[in-house]
C-alpha cells in the first residue's frame, strides 16, 4: 500500500464528460455516459467495475481504438501533452499511441497478431517509435521479455504467439507496451492469465517503473486484492458510469455507492473462514438502450428510494478526494442532504 | 467430501506431452518442450480437482492431453475404465461424449455467426443423437439448467455478456450428458459477482448429475472455494497434492507455501500485514530444465542435495503427496 497521497500536481491525462455510444441493428448502446477522470505522473489508478460496465470501450475511445462505425463518441475531452486526443488527426493520435500512452489490451490472442513472430512485434514500435536499428531494437526486446519473466528470452523472440500459454502472451504485450517508455500505462485486465507468483514480479516491475519513470498508470482488473495492493485511488463503474472514486483505503474502509459495498461482500480469500456459498450480487445490469435517467443500480439496491427511479445522481463529494453518485447517505442512514 | 471410498474415474499415468523445437536454417528439430513431464494422479467420481501453478507450467497441456486432443508422448490416460490415450478411433469418439471441456475464453470458443440454440445444440448434431424436435427441447432444458432465458435462444453470442456466454459455454458442455469436464480457466476473465455466480452453478450441476470436474485455474481463491483435493504443477511436474483444507491450512511444499503466501488481500488492512515469500533466482524453461529438483533455482530452502537428484513424488501423510528433498525421511 503506497504512503499517503503524493504531492499535488497537474494531470497528465485528464477525461472530461466522454459519452461512447454503439450503433447496432437491434438499437444504440450507451455504452459510456459521461465518464470523468484523471491521472496524475507516478500515480496509480485502479479501475473496477461489473462486466460490460464500460471499462474498457472508455480507454480505447480515449485513444482512438475504437471502429467507428459502429462507435460513436458523442462528446467529452481527453487531454494530454496539451492536445485534445478526441479533437486530434489520426496521425498524432498514432504516435501516441504506443509511444507517449503505451496499452495493454484485455485479450492478448486477439491483439497479437498470429503471422507475425513476437520479436517482431516488440521490436516494431521500437524502430517506430524510438528509432532504433534492427540490432538496438533486438536489444532490448531481449531485455523486456527478461524483465517479464519469460525464461530462454533470445531463442522465443523467434516464437509465434501460438507457442506461448496464455500468461506468457499477456506478458509479452505488457513488454510491447512499456517498450518505448510511456508517459501513461493503460493496463486491461494485465494480470488476469497470471499466477500470483509472476502477477507479484510484474507489479513490482510496474511500481519500479512508475518511481523511475514517473510513469502514470492506469490498471483495470477484477481482482480487489491486486487495487488494494497497489493502487493509489480507485475509481468504480457501473453501467457506463463513475459510481465512485476514493483513495484505495478510504474505498475499502468507507464505501459509499451501495454497489462498490455489494462488490467488496462478493471477494472470497485464501485466509480466514471459507463460506458455504459464495456471495453474489443479485439481478442483472440495465440494458443501456440510452442514457439512464434514473439510478442504473436502482433494481439491484437495498437502499432505493423514491428519487431513485426519477433522477439519475452525479457524483457527490463524500470525504477528501472521495465521491459517489448516490442518493443514499451511509453517514446518515436517510436520504442525502435531507 | 465424498461419504465413502468410491473410484477413481479418471486415472492418469505418468503422462508426458513434449513439443518439438525446430531450429536452424533447415528447420530440424533441435530440441523439445517438455510442457508435462511425468505426471500422475487420481480424480474420483463426483470429485472436483483443482490444478494450480504458474503460468507456463503445463496445465492446459494437461487437461487437452487428458481428453486427448494431443497425441500425448509417453503414459497413459484411463477414464471410466478405458484407455483413452491409445484407444481406436470409433471407440475414441463414443467416448467423446463422456467428456467435455469448458474454456477460458468464452467469446473465442462461441462461433459468432451461430445463434445460441444452434451453438447448444452443436455437439447434439454432431452425434446424431434425437430428431430436430427432440434437440430442440433438449436446449431448452439445458438452457433453463444453466440459468438463460429460453427468449435468448435465438440471439447471437455477442448480445450476451461475458458471464451469460460462459453459461453458453456450459450448456453446450453438458449437451451429452458428459460425466467428466475440464475447465480451463473457466471464470478469468469474469468479474468476481459473475465469477461466483459460474462456480455456484458448477457446484449445483456437480451435485444434481454427479459430474466430475479437472478445475485449472491459476485463481487460488476460486480453486478453494470449489475443488475437493488440490494438484499444485511447476515446471511440467506435480510438487503437491493433497486435500484442499490440509493444502491451504499447512502447505507442505515450498513452492505450495510460496505460492499461497503471494495471493493479493483484498483487505488493505490485512494486505500490510500478510508476510510474503518473494521468490528470486532463474524461472527455468521447459526446455531447458534444471538437474536434480526443478525449483532448485528459486526455492528458498533450497539444499545441496536438491541439485543433484530428482525428488520422488510420494506420500507423506495418509492422503498427502509431495516431491521434495525435506521429507525424505517420512517413511
Ligand atoms: N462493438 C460493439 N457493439 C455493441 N455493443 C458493444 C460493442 N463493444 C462493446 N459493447 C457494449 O459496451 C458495453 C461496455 O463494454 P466493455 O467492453 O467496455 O465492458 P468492460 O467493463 O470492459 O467489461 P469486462 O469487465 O467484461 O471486460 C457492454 O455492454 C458491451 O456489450
Ligand atoms: N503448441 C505448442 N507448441 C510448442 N510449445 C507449446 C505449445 N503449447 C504449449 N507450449 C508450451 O508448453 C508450456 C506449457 O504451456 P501450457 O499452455 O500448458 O501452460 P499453462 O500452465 O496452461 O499456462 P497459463 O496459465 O499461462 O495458461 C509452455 O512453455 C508453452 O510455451
Ligand atoms: S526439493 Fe529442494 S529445491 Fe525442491 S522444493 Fe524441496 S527444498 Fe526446494
Ligand atoms: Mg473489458
Ligand atoms: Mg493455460
Amino acid at each position: 500500500m503506497p504512503d499517503g497521497p503524493a504531492p499535488v500536481q497537474e494531470p497528465v491525462l485528464d477525461v472530461r464528460s466522454l459519452k461512447t455510444v454503439f450503433k447496432t441493428r437491434s438499437g444504440e448502446v450507451h455504452a459510456v455516459n459521461d465518464v470523468s477522470f484523471d491521472v496524475r505522473p507516478g500515480e496509480l489508478l485502479g479501475v473496477v467495475g461489473e462486466s460490460g460496465s464500460g471499462k474498457s470501450v472508455t480507454m480505447m475511445s480515449l485513444i482512438g481504438l475504437l471502429p467507428s462505425p459502429p462507435a460513436d463518441i458523442r462528446g467529452g475531452q481527453v487531454l494530454f501533452d496539451g492536445n485534445d486526443l478526441l479533437a486530434t488527426d489520426a496521425e498524432t493520435l498514432r504516435k501516441v499511441r504506443g509511444g507517449r500512452i503505451g496499452f495493454v489490451f484485455q485479450d492478448p490472442m486477439t491483439s497479437l497478431n498470429p503471422v507475425f513472430n513476437v520479436g517482431f512485434q516488440i521490436m516494431e514500435p521500437l524502430r517506430r517509435h524510438m528509432g532504433m536499428t534492427k540490432a538496438q531494437a533486438r536489444l532490448r526486446a531481449c531485455e523486456l521479455l527478461e524483465l517479464v519473466g519469460i525464461p530462454d528470452a533470445s531463442r522465443r523472440l523467434k516464437d509465434y504467439p501460438h507457442q506461448f500459454s496464455g500468461g506468457m502472451r499477456q506478458r509479452v504485450m505488457i513488454a510491447i507496451a512499456l517498450a518505448c517508455d510511456p508517459k501513461v500505462l493503460i493496463a486491461d485486465e494485465p494480470t488476469t492469465a497470471l499466477d500470483v507468483t509472476i502477477q507479484a514480479q510484474i507489479i513490482e516491475l510496474v511500481k519500479d517503473l512508475r518511481e523511475k519513470l514517473g510513469m502514470a498508470i492506469i490498471w483495470i482488473t477484477h481482482d480487489l486484492g491486486v487495487i488494494a495492493g497497489i493502487a493509489d485511488r480507485v475509481m468504480v463503474m457501473y453501467a457506463g458510469q463513475v459510481v465512485e472514486q476514493a483513495p484505495t483505503r478510504e474505498l475499502f474502509g468507507n464505501p459509499q455507492h451501495p454497489y462498490t459495498r455489494a462488490l467488496l461482500e462478493t471477494i472470497p480469500t485464501v485466509r480466514g473462514a471459507r463460506p458455504e456459498k459464495l456471495n453474489v450480487i443479485q439481478g442483472q445490469p440495465p440494458i443501456l438502450g440510452a442514457a439512464p435517467s434514473a439510478c442504473p443500480f436502482r433494481d439491484r439496491c437495498a437502499f432505493r428510494f423514491d428519487r431513485c427511479d426519477r433522477e439519475n445522481p452525479v457524483r457527490i463529494p463524500a470525504g477528501p478526494g472521495h465521491d459517489a453518485a448516490c442518493f443514499y447517505d451511509f453517514n446518515t442512514g436517510g436520504p442525502r442532504g435531507a | 467430501m465424498l461419504d465413502e471410498p468410491k473410484q477413481p474415474l479418471v486415472r492418469v499415468d505418468n503422462l508426458k506431452m513434449h513439443f518439438p523445437i525446430f531450429g536452424g536454417l533447415l528447420r530440424r528439430r533441435t530440441g523439445e518442450v517438455k510442457a508435462v513431464d511425468g505426471i500422475s494422479f487420481d480424480i474420483f467420481e463426483g470429485e472436483t480437482l483443482g490444478l494450480v501453478g504458474e503460468s507456463g507450467c503445463g496445465k492446459s497441456t494437461v487437461g487437452r492431453s487428458v481428453l486427448r486432443l494431443y497425441e500425448v508422448t509417453d503414459g497413459s490416460v484411463t477414464i471410466d475404465g478405458r484407455d483413452i490415450a491409445h484407444a481406436p478411433p470409433e471407440e475414441l469418439r463414443q467416448m467423446r461424449t463422456q467428456m467435455q471441456m469448458i474454456f477460458q475464453d468464452p467469446q473465442a470458443s462461441l462461433n459468432p455467426r451461430m445463434k445460441v440454440s444452434e451453438i447448444i445444440a452443436e455437439p447434439l448434431r454432431e452425434h446424431h443423437a434425437g430428431t430436430a424436435t427432440e434437440r430442440r427441447q433438449r436446449v431448452l432444458e439445458l438452457m433453463d439448467q444453466v440459468g438463460l432465458n429460453r427468449d435468448f435462444a435465438n440471439r447471437y453470442p455477442h448480445e450476451f455478456s461475458g458471464g451469460q456466454r460462459q453459461r453458453i459455454g456450459i450448456a453446450r458442455a453438458l449437451a451429452l450428458n458428459p460425466k467428466f469436464i475440464v475447465c480451463d480457466e473457466p471464470i478469468a476473465a469474469l468479474d468476481v459477482s459473475i465469477q461466483a455466480q459460474v462456480v455456484n452453478l458448477l457446484e449445483e450441476l456437480q451435485n444434481e448429475l454427479g459430474l466430475t470436474y479437472l478445475f485449472i485455474s491459476h485463481d487460488l481463491s476460486m480453486v478453494r472455494h470449489i475443488a475437493d483435493r488440490v494438484a499444485v504443477m511447476y515446471l511440467g511436474r506435480i510438487v503437491e497434492l493433497a486435500p484442499r483444507d490440509a493444502l491451504y491450512d499447512d502447505p507442505l511444499h515450498p513452492y505450495t507455501k510460496a505460492l499461497l503466501s503471494a495471493v493479493p488481500e483484498p483487505d488493505p488492512a490485512i494486505e500490510e500485514k500478510v508476510e510474503r515469500i518473494i521468490l528470486t533466482g532463474d524461472v527455468p524453461s521447459p526446455s531447458n530444465p534444471p538437474q536434480g529438483c526443478n525449483f532448485c533455482t528459486r526455492c528458498p530452502a533450497v539444499m545441496d542435495i536438491c541439485k543433484r537428484d530428482e525428488p520422488e513424488f510420494r506420500e507423506v501423510q495418509p492422503g498427502r503427496f509431495v516431491a521434495c528433498h525435506h521429507f525424505n525421511d517420512i517413511i
